[in-house]
């Protein structure tokens, strides 16, 4: 095997990435071979992912990698393996091109930060260990990489240490992300002295029939571990901390990579590694949670008035839809949770580097005090409602072609299995996603339109590599939304295909025939998946009707007097281009983002005033909730499975 | 053609925007009388708008006190073109029973080019709907000599 | 040669009927008529049917004043927007037999397709700098939060029922929901759908914004909100965006629950001895003027009668009434749909 070969690029695309971490550690002391170095490293992970589509995603092979090619000898797997299927290049490539755009806009953001060598050292051990964690193919490597990419995650969000809240979100995020991490450490442990082996595979195949207490047990602490690290309910106000703390094109990569790699862990958990999808109480279980999430943090973000903390609760809420997508168990609802995972990392990502960029430019994130910034930053403002549109699921953009997946698949899903719990998922979906247009136009509201306060005459737009990285996402927010049947030809439904076939991730490592001997008539075959259901829609046609019809009106209205524009060019009438204030010179009075919903929250004042003494702030408060969600895993686990 | 039916459209859509400028209200109930049921200006198209950007004809009540002189002003420079003024009660044109006072700042046509005067303390809502369609007719010809 | 007719047709399609042409007369008329039947309940004379072509035609000759805090591009490009994408709902809605772009209209893309016209005009407000606006927008978002889950409801339901007839489970596309109609009969003759229908009757003025659900434009408090910087022509475009919402919603109303009626009219046709291509125009011909009818008595439904009877709701009183009664409609068509009655 050549050390060209494809078979290699999995592991090269990690190296590449440590690789790059000690290079800059050790001659990164100039600015411009550190950005070199990183974007190098980045981008040649990018690269490797890429390459890999052609062999798995269209090939559908998935690659078996044994380090050091220790192949499983005597039927045990002892050695060190990567494996890489359709699911897991999915995840790897959206993993890698967030990191891209992270690397990219960090240049000029994080320029006058001190230690920024420790920052792309960081940045890079992080995104290695989550692309480590979804490429790896055994257990304790896995667990090993889940703790490299939290604990540089928790020395990234306390990156900017000066910063009010920063060391105590990263502080929150320490304890209770080392809880889950000790959750998989524990279920690791628990799965290797009832099975003997570490590698996914040969677990994948002698776990699902010989499943007893101490199993159960191992499964509950995992789902807990990999909860923590998608940061689903209850463990989201680390989230929202986290991601306000942290530098954006940090957040970027919490919430568009760190929660991928805990949705990952669970689909793989419980698709693959117990098989346990099939149990209506087990998709009840997931679509709870997601449905759970998706509710409670759109309300929680109504309630934000910091730009980044908002968005963090977002990023739950959405991460809600995927988990309850994926919950359903159906060859359309995972491919339309896996589009709307990737098309998540696609638009928060965009919506925290236009927060970012915000802040770059005025020093705040705080709803109350911005404003206006339109004029002065319009090529944020367009990005920015870009992203916005995508996340609001506003046609044609990409949100919208997710989401409609989305509604879709939970409808067919109570449709086909007649109950109406289901249904309930589609109207959560639905009225979560008008709860999120209505927390954007809050932003635009309150950032970049409505008055300019007087601090901010002199903001300028941000620099050109700041606007490039979210270029690229915002590019890929439209194309992503406006060729959706491309997406899921050649990215979704392999992976979904995947996530079906856990007899052929068995067969691929352990040779094939293994799964149908140690498992008997049990052996999962690869499912037919049939995607004749999949949504159909369009966006081309409607795209092309709407531009004539929007061209038709402009003649329209260009022939008649809406031309007949007047503005405040030189010569000036007293008040004529004022703003309209009942008679008064127009004075600095923007409507604050804290109260913009009055009408709604009134309404749900006791719901609102509850979650605010739940959200306490306080870490302990926040553990517990860890430790009573694991104890209720656990019985559930233990009744159900 | 399209500049025809904005022409012919101009006379028959005319948009109010109410200032009172210090008046003791007597007025400003009469405004409010000519649209209840019982005179119905709508059937001539008029309609009150609440911001000055919509109107077409503003109404001026009251004196025109020091303290609201340059808020009626910057109202009425925010209307855009073609409007017309008219001052609704005595007040506005000679400052009634005001006249004189240290407050006073009226009459409205020393700072404005006033359309129409509707007289009376207060007026009665058929001089009201009478001045207002005499506004009409003017703010039709200020159309016509635009452009 | 096909390819060039086919253009003519589609742009005949946006052009002309069902689109901007027949979006802007029977808006404006169904507005108009609104206007008279509310001035004669409160025993006025009322403004002129036509009333709605001249203040729009008026407003397209004033001045149009762009205020120097406004964000230029989107205060005037804005209404255009929100313009062009009702004109493309109505493009989906299908007129009884007859629908310009079948295939591509389905119940979720429409739902979707309601929001950017009120997104547009809070856009448009946002970017006026008003705080007016400000005060305007949240209300209209409220609002449409509050209008959102009676609708989505509705639209399952309706959805439940098709779908259970043709034996698929569900239907979202709204060609074959008319289509079926226009087979069996229309829907509003099951009992789950005339609770359905009542609930959205309800829906359409919150929809539209109209009195008394007009928090977000109350021209006595908050100067009419989002449109306070708003003059000349992209006001006159608001407005007919406004009229025009009004011929959509009621339209989709026609569509979802009295489908049937296009039934009605082949068969008429068809006991005049009437086929081919003729019929066909005929069938459409006969179409308009049913929709439009219908339309209006809609409309005098459900948004005029309760402007005449009502005064203006507070922001938060039309929320709770939305999440409680006519959620509360929705919840119960839902279920009884489900339970295929």
């Amino acid at each position: 095997m050549s050390i060209f070969s494809y078979q290699h690029f999995p592991v090269y695309a990690i190296m590449v990435l440590f690789l790059g971490a000690f290079l800059i550690a050790a001659i990164g002391r100039k600015a411009p071979v550190r950005h070199c170095l990183a974007v190098l490293a980045s981008g040649a992970s990018l690269a490797f992912m890429i390459a890999l589509i052609q062999p798995v995603m269209l090939g559908g092979e998935i690659i078996a990698y044994w380090m050091g090619n220790r192949v499983p000898a005597g039927g045990y797997a002892i050695g060190i393996a990567l494996e890489v299927d359709a699911l897991g290049l999915f995840f790897g490539l959206v993993v890698t091109l967030a990191l891209f755009a992270s690397v990219i806009y960090s240049i000029r953001y994080m320029a006058h930060d001190d230690n920024q060598e420790q920052y792309y050292i960081l940045l890079l051990v992080l995104i290695g260990g989550v692309l480590g964690l979804i490429l790896s193919g055994d257990m304790f490597n896995m667990y090993i990489m889940v703790e490299i990419m939290t604990i540089s995650a928790v020395a990234l969000t306390a990156f900017r240490h000066k910063v009010f809240g920063a060391l105590e979100a990263a502080f929150k995020y320490m304890v209770v992300g080392g809880i889950g991490s000790t959750c998989i450490l524990a279920g690791v442990i628990i799965l290797y002295a009832q099975a003997h082996t570490l590698n996914f595979a040969q677990l994948a195949a002698l776990i699902p029939g010989n499943l007893n207490t101490a199993t159960k047990v191992a499964f509950a602490l995992l789902f807990i571990g990999f909860s923590t690290k998608a940061f689903i309910v209850p463990f989201h106000p680390l989230a929202a901390d986290a991601h306000g703390a942290a530098p954006a094109s940090i957040s970027l990569l919490i919430s568009g990579v760190l929660t991928k790699s805990g949705v990952y862990g669970l689909i793989r958990l419980t698709y693959v590694l117990f098989q346990t999808m099939n149990l209506g109480t087990m998709q009840f279980w997931l679509v709870f949670i997601g449905s759970v999430s998706m509710f409670v943090c759109v309300t929680m973000a109504l309630a934000q008035h910091d730009f980044k903390r908002l968005l963090a609760f977002h990023s739950i809420s959405q991460i809600g839809y995927v988990l309850s997508a994926v919950g359903l168990c159906t060859a359309m609802g995972i491919s339309s949770g896996l589009y709307h995972a990737m098309n998540h990392t696609l638009f928060k990502g965009l919506l925290f580097l236009a927060a970012g960029a915000v802040l770059h430019e005025t020093g705040t994130t705080d709803l109350d005090k911005l404003g206006g910034l339109s004029k002065k930053m319009p090529h944020t403002t367009v990005l920015f409602l870009i992203g916005a549109a995508s996340i609001s699921g506003i046609p044609p953009f990409n949100g919208f072609a997710s989401k409609w997946m989305v509604y879709q698949a939970t409808y067919m899903k109570a449709v086909e299995s007649g109950n109406i719990g289901f249904l309930l998922v589609t109207i959560i979906a639905l009225v979560t996603s008008t709860l999120t247009l209505a927390s954007f136009v809050k932003v635009t509201q309150s950032v970049f339109f409505g008055q300019l306060p007087k601090e901010y005459e002199n903001v300028k737009e941000v620099p050109f590599g700041m606007r490039l990285a979210m270029g690229i996402l915002a590019l890929l927010c439209v194309l992503t939304g406006l060729f959706p049947g491309l997406v899921t030809t050649y990215l979704t439904e392999p992976a979904t295909r995947a996530v079906f076939n856990a007899g052929g991730y068995i067969n691929a490592m352990m040779g094939s025939g293994y799964a149908e001997s140690v498992m008997g008539a049990n052996a999962p075959a690869a499912q037919a998946v049939n995607f004749a259901e999949v949504g159909v829609w369009s966006p081309i046609s409607w795209l092309c009707i709407l531009m004539i019809a929007l061209l038709a009106i402009c003649i329209v209205a260009l022939s008649s007097k809406y031309d007949r524009v007047s503005e405040n060019q030189g010569a000036k009438v007293e008040g004529k281009y004022d703003l309209f204030f009942g008679g008064e010179r127009s004075v600095y009075s923007q409507v604050g983002g804290d109260d913009l919903f009055w009408g709604f929250k009134h309404n749900w004042r006791h719901y609102f005033g509850f979650m605010h003494e739940l959200h306490s702030g306080v870490v302990n408060d926040y553990a517990l909730w860890a430790v009573v969600a694991l104890a209720l895993a656990l019985l559930y686990a233990m009744i159900v499975l | 053609m399209f500049k025809k039916l904005i022409e012919e459209s101009t006379g028959k859509s005319p948009w109010l925007f109410h200032i009172n400028a210090g008046s003791c209200n007597g007025c400003d109930i009469e405004l409010v009388a000519v649209l209840t049921p019982r005179f119905d200006a709508e059937r001539l198209g008029f309609k009150l708008t609440g911001s000055p950007r919509h109107a077409d004809i503003v109404v001026v009540t009251g004196p025109v006190t020091n303290q609201s002189l340059p808020r009626v002003l910057r109202a009425i420079s925010q209307v855009p073109e073609p409007r017309c003024i008219v001052t609704m009660g005595s007040c506005p044109q000679s400052g009634n029973v005001f006249r004189g006072s240290y407050s006073v700042a009226g009459p409205l046509s020393k700072y404005v080019h006033v359309d129409v005067d509707v007289a009376g303390c207060a007026c009665k809502p058929e001089a009201v709907i009478d001045g207002l369609a005499l506004a009409t007719q003017i703010l039709a010809e200020k159309r016509r000599a635009m452009k | 040669m096909s390819l060039v007719m086919d253009a003519i047709k589609y742009l005949v399609y946006i052009l002309v009927f069902p689109g901007f042409l027949f979006c802007f007369l029977s808006g404006l008329l169904l507005c108009g008529i609104d206007r008279k039947i509310v001035a004669r309940m409160q025993k006025r004379v009322g403004p002129p049917v036509l009333q709605p072509f001249y203040d729009f035609f008026k407003l397209c000759g004033k001045e149009t004043i762009v205020p120097a805090a406004a964000s230029r591009t989107t205060f005037l490009l804005a209404p255009l927007v929100g313009l062009a994408a009702l004109v493309v709902i109505q493009l989906f809605i299908p007129v009884f037999n007859f629908s310009a772009f079948s295939g591509v209209a389905d119940i979720i893309v429409i739902l979707y397709l309601l929001l950017i016209p009120a997104l547009s005009i809070i856009m448009g407000g946002a970017a006026s700098g008003s705080p007016y606006a400000g005060v305007g927008l949240s209300r209209e978002m409220v609002t449409i939060i509050s209008v959102e889950l009676p609708l989505v409801l509705v639209l399952l339901a309706v959805g439940k029922v098709v779908g259970n007839a043709m034996g698929t489970g569900l239907c979202f596309s709204l060609t074959q929901i008319v289509a079926w109609q226009a087979e069996h009969g229309s829907l509003i003759a099951t009992p789950s759908m005339i609770v359905a229908a009542i609930a959205m009757l309800m829906v359409i003025p919150g929809e539209t914004g109209n009195h008394p659900f007009d928090a977000a434009e109350a021209e006595t408090e908050i100067c009419e909100g989002m449109l306070a910087e708003y003059s000349g022509a992209p006001l006159g475009v608001y407005k007919l965006s406004h009229a025009v919402k009004m011929l959509t919603m009621t339209s989709l109303f026609v569509a979802l629950f009295l489908g049937g009626i296009g039934g009605g009219i082949d068969r008429m046709l068809l006991s005049w001895g009437l086929t081919g291509g003729a019929a066909g125009v005929i069938a459409v011909l006969i179409g308009i003027v049913v929709l439009f009818v219908l339309c209006a008595i809609i409309t005098i439904i459900s948004i005029s009668l309760i402007h005449a009877a009502t005064a203006r709701l507070r922001i938060e009183q039309i929320f709770k009434y939305y999440w409680t009664v006519v959620t509360g409609l929705a919840v119960i068509s839902l279920v009884l749909a489900w339970y295929g009655m």
